[in-house]
């Protein structure tokens, strides 16, 4: 692999059970970004070893804790590297696009902003359902109201953000709903933020494996009693 | 309004309140240990002479004592649940803060090793 590529920015994986894929998710991955960084959450398949192989820097939580402590873990990880400038959080399943983390990664620095988030509502989001669909604006639409940030798809996992952003991120969120507080730090923050047109690619597998719609009873319930508890 | 409606709502809008603050306090701590005081009193008196609990039950606007035990115990039963979801969600989140520490360590010594 090229030590040149993208030295300043570290990629973020969290990693859970996702075994079948994550070899050539990777490897892509390696295409483009020199620092990589796999949070594996506890997964019970080989998905950790499979990850080591690909000679990625691969962070092991002992127990499964959630995509946000994921994230988290990786970010602080990634932290300790004096080099790492800019941040990128990506699924590991596969449903984003590396070349299109890229043209974030070049749009972030090219307007000096603190964080871009993937939109799949400016971009194409490929079989997506109706349902998922309206879901999914709702979600925006709600979240633009409580936190008066202007988005179109609250629960994108493409991010790019810099060093001041990652250090004061802290997420406390440790499962889905690390999402929308991440949008609530913006807001909070005042951060100089940006959408960014993204593709979706929702494969069966994908599909298979997303989070179900009721959990947004889950995510709301977090986010009151999290912001209420401070 | 009879007095035991003005008791049980009171009981829930205090329920609720503890749920949005989820507060440590030593107030809060204190209340609730002079909460449990009364309550276990009430309870030896209740044993004792348990005909004082109709009394009371008529007073309050309640038939029966043992209705009035019911709705008290449900008062009580949501309170320790709220109560263990709080002290679960804290335990939570130190088992992730110390997890995530095993595995940064972790982590940076098979790097280290590798070198």
């Amino acid at each position: 692999m090229s030590k040149t590529l993208n030295q300043d920015a570290f990629l973020i994986v969290p990693l859970y059970n996702e075994a079948a894929v994550v070899e050539d998710v990777l490897k892509n991955m390696k295409t483009k970004f020199a620092n990589i960084v796999c949070v594996d959450d506890g997964s019970k398949d080989d998905s950790a070893a499979i990850a080591t192989g690909c000679g990625v820097m691969v962070v092991r939580h002992p127990i499964n804790m959630g995509q946000g402590a994921a994230i988290q873990t990786g970010i602080e990880y990634a932290l300790q590297y004096d080099d790492a400038k800019y941040f990128v959080t990506i699924d590991s399943d596969g449903q984003h696009s590396i070349e299109e983390a890229q043209e974030m990664l070049n749009y972030l620095k090219k307007n000096n902003l603190d964080i871009v988030l993937g939109s799949r509502f400016k971009g194409q989001a490929k079989n997506i359902s109706l349902t998922k669909k309206i879901f999914l604006w709702t979600a925006a639409k709600f979240t633009r109201l409580t936190t008066r940030v202007n988005i179109s798809d609250a629960h994108n996992g493409l991010r790019v953000f810099n060093r001041n952003f990652a250090e004061n991120l802290n997420i406390q969120l440790h499962d889905f709903s690390h999402a929308s507080e991440i949008i609530h730090r913006i807001g909070e923050g005042n951060y100089k933020y940006s959408e960014y047109p993204v593709t979706i690619t929702y494969t069966d597998y994908s599909k298979a494996k997303g989070q179900p719609m009721l959990n947004s009873v889950n995510i709301l319930f977090d986010l009151l009693f999290n912001r209420l508890s401070k | 309004m009879i007095l035991i409606q003005v008791i049980l709502v009171t009981g829930f809008i205090l329920f609720l309140w503890r749920l949005l603050t989820n507060s440590n306090s030593y107030q809060v701590r204190a209340l609730t240990k002079i909460i449990a005081i009364i309550f276990a009193l009430t309870a030896i008196i209740a044993i004792i002479f348990p005909e004082t609990t109709n009394s009371l039950a008529e007073f309050l606007g309640v038939k029966r004592g043992a209705d009035l035990l019911l709705y008290l115990l449900a008062l009580v039963f949501i309170f320790f649940v709220l109560n263990t979801y709080i002290a679960n969600k804290k335990l939570q989140n130190k088992i992730v803060l110390l997890s995530r520490k095993i595995a940064i360590i972790e982590a940076n010594n098979k790097n280290k090793s590798r070198k």
